[in-house]
C-alpha cells in the first residue's frame, strides 16, 4: 500500500466532511467499544492475565534472535521452509519466486496485514498470478480496489449499500442488502476459489517457538480453508510475532478476541505445523514461511520496543477520539489509529508521517484497554521528541515553543508577559467576552471561539492581596 | 550476507551483544520453553464443573448439544437432521462408522468431506469448558474438511474428554500425542462474520450449524 | 499543614477566579496555603511537544518552589499528572534527582483528590441548585482516578449531577493538539457539546480549564450562550467576595 500519511490533515479534514463515511464510522463505534467493555468485564482478574502477556512478550522480545532461530528450526523439522526478508520487496519476491516454481495460478488468501503492507496483491498480479482476498472484508475491498481501513475489520468504513453495489457489478446477480444473504451470496462466489487454488497465502497471529507452529485465528472460517486445502500453504508474517511456548498462545487468546470484538474466542483458531503428513486426506505439500522485518527490528533494543508487544487486536483505534471521527484511511497507510500513529512513522520514516504521532491528545483510552499494556501515549510522544530534535515540526510550531520555553524559565519575565497577555485578551474579547478570531491559534478559533481572559493574573491579584493585608 | 543473518546481527547489535547467537543463550531459551509457564486463568474456568460450564459456553457460541449414550449417537443425529430439515448423509470420520447408521435411516460415508457434502460428522480429541470449544488434531483418519466445508458440522464430544481450559488441551496432547500433529484446529460454534456494518452473521466460510452429541 | 498551591499556568492566565476558588476551599478545610509567586507553568505544553529539555528545566523549578510545602495542589487533573506521574516516571526516570521527584509525587494531588482523601471534608462553603454535567478530563480520570471526588463536592453544594453520554470521552482539547489539528479538535468538542446538551443539565462542570475553554469555546460557537461552563472549585467554593476583595473588577465572575 502506497504510503500517504504525510497527508493526515488533508486527508483527516476530508473524511470529517464525508457524510457517508461519518454514518458508517457511528454504526459501528459502539459496537467495539461496548462489545469490549462487557467481555473483559466478565473476567475477574483481567489485569493479571493482561500483566502476564505483557511479560511474556516482553521476554521474547528481549532474546528475539534465539526465539527465531528455535522457531526456525523445529518448523524445520516438520517439513516447513524458512525464509526471511529484510524488506517487503524481498517478501514479495520470495512469494513470487515460490509460486512460479510451482507453476500457481491462483493463489487464495486469508486476512494478512503484513501483505497489505508489503504490496503483495500487486506483485503477484504483475506476475500473472490472480490473489483472491477470501476474508469477507478484505474481498469487499479487493472490488473496491481500496486499503483495509481497520486491521481487525477491514471494510468497516463501508456501508451495506455501498457493498450491495460491488456485488452487483463483481457478482453480476440481483442488488441484496440483507446482510445475511450477501454473505451468502460471497460464500457461494469464493467456494471455488478456495477449491481450485494452487497455493494459500495467511499471515500469522502468533508463531510458535516451542513447535514451529504458525496459526490463525478468525471466525470466518476462511483461513481455514486457505491452510487447507492447496498444495502449497505460504505464511507471511512478522518477525516479531513470536512466542514461547503453546500455552503462551492460551494467554494471548484469552486476551485477543475479547480486546478485538468481544468475544470470549474466536470461532477458529488453526495451528498448523508443518507439512501433510503420510496419509493425511488433507493439508498442503509444501509449506513456506516468510519471516519479515521491514522496520520492525527498528525498534529492537530501543526505548520504543514496547510497541513489539503489538498483538494487532484493534481495540486502540477502536477506543480513539481521533480514529473515531476519521476513520482509518485518513492515516494514510496499512496500519491506523494509535498503533499505527507509531509503526507507520517509524517503518515508513518520521518525515513522511509527521502529523501522525502529533494526532492524539494523549487522552490515554489506547493504554487503558491494550491486552499488553502498551505505553502508546508515552511513545507518540517519544516520536514528537524525536521530531524536535530533528526539527522537523513547521517553525509556526516552534518559533512559539522556544519562546513560550524562554518565557516560562523566567519568573519575572513571565509575571510580565502574561500580565499583558490576560489584558490584551481581555480587551480581545470586546462585549461578549468571547474572541472570535485570533492570528496563531486559528486552528483553535476556525470551530470555536476563545473564551476571554478575565483580564488580570492569578499572581497579580494574589500578590496585591497578599501585600494590602 | 544474507537476509537471515542481517536480520538476526541487526536484532543483536541493537540490544548490545555481538557476534552470533551464543550457544548458552539458545540453551536459555529452550530451558523456558521447557517450564511451559502457565498464566492466570479466569477464575470462571476454575471455579465450576467443566461440563456444565462448556454447555453454557456452547449456547453462548450457537452450538447446540444432546447428550446420549454412544449406541444412540444414529439417533440423535437422524432426529437433528429431521429437524433441521437437511437430509440424513454424513461425510464422516472413519471411527464412527461402526455404529447403527442404516438402522436410524442415515446414510453414512467415511471419507473427506467435498464440496457436494452437507452434514460433516466428526469426533474430537478434546473439549475445553472455558470456551466452549473442540479441539481436532489432523490424522489421516481425521480430515479437518469435515468441520468446515459442509454447512452442517455435528461432533462427538466423550464428556470425559472435556478439560477445563486450553492449557489442560495442549498439556494432553503433549502426553497422548508426543509432538503436534500438522493441524491443531480449535472450533467454537458455527462460522460468523461481521464485516458488513459490524452485524453478526452466522455462516461465513464454514458450517452455519454446530451441533455437539455429548456421550 | 502547609500546602502549596499550584494554580497552573492557565488558571493565573484565564481564570484567576478558580485559582481563588481553590485557595477558599483549602483555607476553608484549615490548610495553611502557601503561593510561590515565581511559579509559571509544569511544562506540560513543552513535554507533550517533544521539548524533553525546556520540560525538565521547569520540573526543578517546580521541585524547588514546592520543596517546604507538605503538600502540593493544583485545580487540574493533568497538571498533577505531569507532576505525579511523568516527572518522576519520565523525565527523571533513572536520573540523580528521581527519588526528589518521587517524593514531590507523593505529596502533590489534584484538587478535588486532595479534599476527598486526604482531607475527608464533609462540607463545602459553596450552594448551588439544580443540575449539573461532569466532563471527566483525560489526565485526571486515567492517570490519577479521579472520578468521583470532584461528583461528592458537587453534591455537598447540593448539585444533582446529571451524567452525560460518553461523560469520559475526550472533548479534543489536548493541549496544542486544540490548534495544530484543529478541525478534529473540533469535532470531538462538538460530539462532547451535544452530549452536555441532551443531557438536560444548564451547567457543564469539569475539573481542567483547558477543556472548560474548549468546551465553552465550542457551545459559543454553536450559538449556545446560555450554558454555563464552570470549574468544581467555583461551584464548590461559592461567594468569594470574602477572599479576593474589591480589587477584582466587577464583571470578571460572568465568564460562564
Ligand atoms: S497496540 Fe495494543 S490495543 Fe493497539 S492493536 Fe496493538 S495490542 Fe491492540
Amino acid at each position: 500500500m502506497q504510503v500517504q500519511s504525510m497527508h493526515f490533515k488533508r486527508n483527516a479534514s476530508a473524511k470529517l466532511n464525508d457524510a457517508v463515511l461519518q454514518r458508517n464510522m457511528q454504526k459501528a463505534k459502539g459496537k467495539f467499544v461496548d462489545g469490549r467493555a462487557k467481555a473483559v468485564s466478565e473476567v475477574e482478574n483481567w489485569e493479571a492475565i493482561r500483566t502476564h502477556a505483557a511479560a511474556l512478550r516482553d521476554q521474547c522480545l528481549a532474546n528475539l534472535d534465539a526465539y527465531l532461530l528455535e522457531f526456525e528450526a523445529n518448523a524445520t523439522r516438520h517439513g516447513a521452509v524458512v525464509h526471511w526478508a529484510e524488506t517487503a520487496a524481498e517478501a514479495c519476491d520470495i512469494i513470487v519466486k515460490i509460486a512460479k516454481e510451482n507453476g500457481v495460478a491462483k493463489a487464495t488468501k486469508s486476512k494478512s496485514m503484513v501483505s497489505e503492507e508489503v504490496n503483495l496483491n500487486e506483485r503477484l498480479e504483475a506476475a500473472g498470478i490472480q490473489p483472491i482476498e477470501t476474508d469477507l472484508g478484505e474481498y469487499i475491498l479487493q472490488l473496491a480496489g481500496e486499503p483495509p481501513s481497520h486491521i481487525v475489520a477491514p471494510a468497516v468504513h463501508k456501508s451495506k449499500e455501498q457493498v450491495a453495489d460491488l456485488f452487483v457489478a463483481a457478482h453480476g446477480k440481483p442488488r441484496l442488502t440483507d446482510i445475511p444473504a450477501m454473505t451468502r451470496e460471497a460464500r457461494d462466489a469464493l467456494r471455488d476459489h478456495f477449491l481450485t487454488a494452487d497455493m494459500g497465502i495467511s499471515g500469522a497471529n502468533f508463531i510458535i517457538a516451542e513447535t514451529g507452529t504458525t496459526l490463525t485465528v478468525t471466525n470466518e472460517g476462511n483461513a481455514d480453508m486457505v491452510t487447507t486445502v492447496p498444495r502449497i500453504h505460504c505464511v507471511i508474517t512478522g518477525v516479531e510475532k513470536v512466542i514461547p511456548t503453546l500455552e503462551d498462545f492460551a494467554t494471548l487468546i484469552r486476551l485477543l478476541p475479547r480486546s478485538a470484538v468481544g468475544q470470549t474466542i474466536a470461532n477458529y483458531l488453526t495451528l498448523t505445523t508443518g507439512t501433510k503428513m503420510p496419509g493425511d486426506q488433507d493439508g498442503p505439500e509444501q509449506m513456506h514461511i516468510v519471516l519479515v522485518d521491514a522496520g520492525r527490528t527498528k525498534f529492537v533494543g530501543t526505548d520504543m520496543q514496547d510497541m513489539l508487544r503489538c498483538i494487532r487486536c484493534g481495540a486502540c483505534m477502536n477506543h480513539c477520539p481521533v480514529y473515531q471521527n476519521v476513520g482509518g484511511h485518513a492515516y494514510g497507510w496499512v496500519y491506523p489509529g494509535p498503533m499505527g500513529s507509531i509503526l507507520t512513522p517509524t517503518y515508513v520514516g518520521i518525515e513522511n508521517a509527521g502529523d501522525l504521532p502529533n494526532a492524539a491528545t494523549f487522552c490515554g483510552e489506547c493504554q487503558v484497554v491494550c491486552p499488553v499494556k502498551i505505553p502508546l501515549p508515552d511513545l507518540m510522544r517519544k516520536l514528537r521528541e524525536r521530531q524536535h530534535d530533528m526539527r522537523l515540526r513547521p517553525w509556526s510550531e516552534r518559533i512559539p515553543m522556544a519562546m513560550w520555553a524562554f518565557a516560562a524559565k523566567r519568573a519575572g519575565l513571565y509575571a510580565f508577559l502574561s500580565k499583558w497577555g490576560a489584558r490584551v485578551g481581555s480587551w480581545l474579547g470586546g462585549r461578549d467576552r468571547l474572541i472570535h478570531s485570533l492570528p496563531g491559534i486559528d486552528g483553535w478559533t476556525q470551530g470555536r471561539d476563545m473564551p476571554a481572559p478575565e483580564g488580570r493574573t492569578f499572581r497579580e491579584l494574589y500578590v496585591q492581596r497578599r501585600d494590602k493585608q | 550476507m544474507s537476509a537471515r543473518e542481517n536480520i538476526l546481527a541487526r536484532i543483536r547489535r541493537q540490544q548490545g551483544r555481538s557476534g552470533p547467537t551464543t550457544a548458552e543463550e539458545m540453551a536459555l531459551v529452550r530451558a523456558n520453553i521447557r517450564e511451559h509457564g502457565v498464566g492466570p486463568k479466569p477464575l470462571a474456568a476454575q471455579a465450576e464443573d467443566s461440563l456444565e460450564l462448556f454447555k453454557r459456553e456452547c449456547q453462548r457460541l450457537l452450538t447446540t448439544f444432546a447428550e446420549v449414550d454412544e449406541a444412540t449417537v444414529p439417533h440423535e443425529v437422524a432426529r437433528y437432521c429431521a429437524e433441521a430439515n437437511i437430509a440424513k448423509s454424513l461425510a464422516g470420520w472413519r471411527e464412527y462408522s461402526h455404529l447403527h447408521w442404516p438402522a436410524a435411516g442415515i446414510d453414512y460415508a467415511a471419507r473427506a468431506a467435498n464440496k457436494d457434502d452437507t452434514v460433516g460428522f466428526t469426533g474430537c480429541f478434546c473439549a475445553i469448558a472455558e470456551t466452549g470449544t473442540l479441539l481436532l488434531l489432523s490424522s489421516p483418519d481425521q480430515p479437518k474438511l469435515n468441520a468446515l466445508l459442509p454447512e452442517t458440522h455435528i461432533c462427538v464430544v466423550p464428556k470425559a474428554r472435556i478439560v477445563p481450559t486450553m492449557e489442560d488441551a495442549f498439556a494432553l496432547v503433549r502426553t497422548e500425542v508426543g509432538e503436534p500433529p500438522r493441524s491443531m484446529f480449535f472450533v467454537s460454534g458455527p462460522s460468523r462474520t461481521a464485516d458488513i456494518e459490524q452485524t453478526i452473521v452466522i455462516g461465513a466460510h464454514g458450517p452455519y450449524r454446530v451441533h455437539v452429541i455429548l456421550i | 499543614m502547609k500546602v502549596g498551591l499550584f494554580v497552573t499556568c492557565l488558571v493565573d492566565l484565564a481564570r484567576p477566579s478558580i485559582g481563588f476558588a481553590t485557595l477558599k476551599l483549602l483555607q476553608d478545610a484549615g490548610c495553611e496555603v502557601i503561593y510561590p509567586d515565581t511559579q509559571t507553568c509544569c511544562g506540560q505544553p513543552g513535554y507533550n511537544s517533544g521539548a524533553r529539555e525546556v520540560s525538565r528545566e521547569l520540573a526543578l523549578k517546580v521541585l524547588k518552589e514546592f520543596r517546604d510545602c507538605d503538600y502540593v495542589v493544583a485545580p487540574s487533573g493533568s497538571c498533577t499528572g505531569q507532576i505525579k506521574v511523568h516527572y518522576p516516571n519520565d523525565l527523571f526516570r533513572g536520573a540523580p534527582e528521581q527519588r526528589d521527584f518521587e517524593a514531590l509525587a507523593a505529596k502533590t494531588f489534584e484538587l478535588s483528590d486532595f479534599l476527598i482523601n486526604v482531607l475527608n471534608v464533609q462540607t463545602v462553603p459553596g450552594k448551588f441548585e439544580g443540575a449539573v454535567t461532569y466532563h471527566d478530563s483525560c489526565s485526571g480520570l486515567r492517570e490519577l482516578s479521579v472520578k468521583m471526588q470532584p461528583r461528592y463536592l458537587l453534591q455537598m453544594a447540593g448539585a444533582e449531577i446529571a451524567e452525560m453520554a460518553d461523560c469520559e470521552k475526550c472533548c479534543g482539547f489536548g493541549g496544542t493538539f486544540s490548534i495544530k489539528l484543529g478541525e478534529i479538535s473540533t469535532r470531538m468538542a462538538e460530539n462532547k457539546c451535544a452530549n452536555i446538551r441532551s443531557s438536560g443539565a444548564s451547567t457543564i462542570v469539569g475539573g481542567d480549564l483547558g477543556c472548560l475553554l474548549n468546551i465553552e469555546g465550542r457551545l459559543r460557537r454553536e450559538g449556545d450562550m446560555t450554558t454555563q461552563v464552570k470549574h468544581f472549585a467555583e461551584i464548590a467554593a461559592g461567594d468569594l467576595s470574602s477572599l479576593d476583595g474589591s480589587e477584582r473588577n466587577a464583571n470578571t465572575n460572568e465568564h460562564g
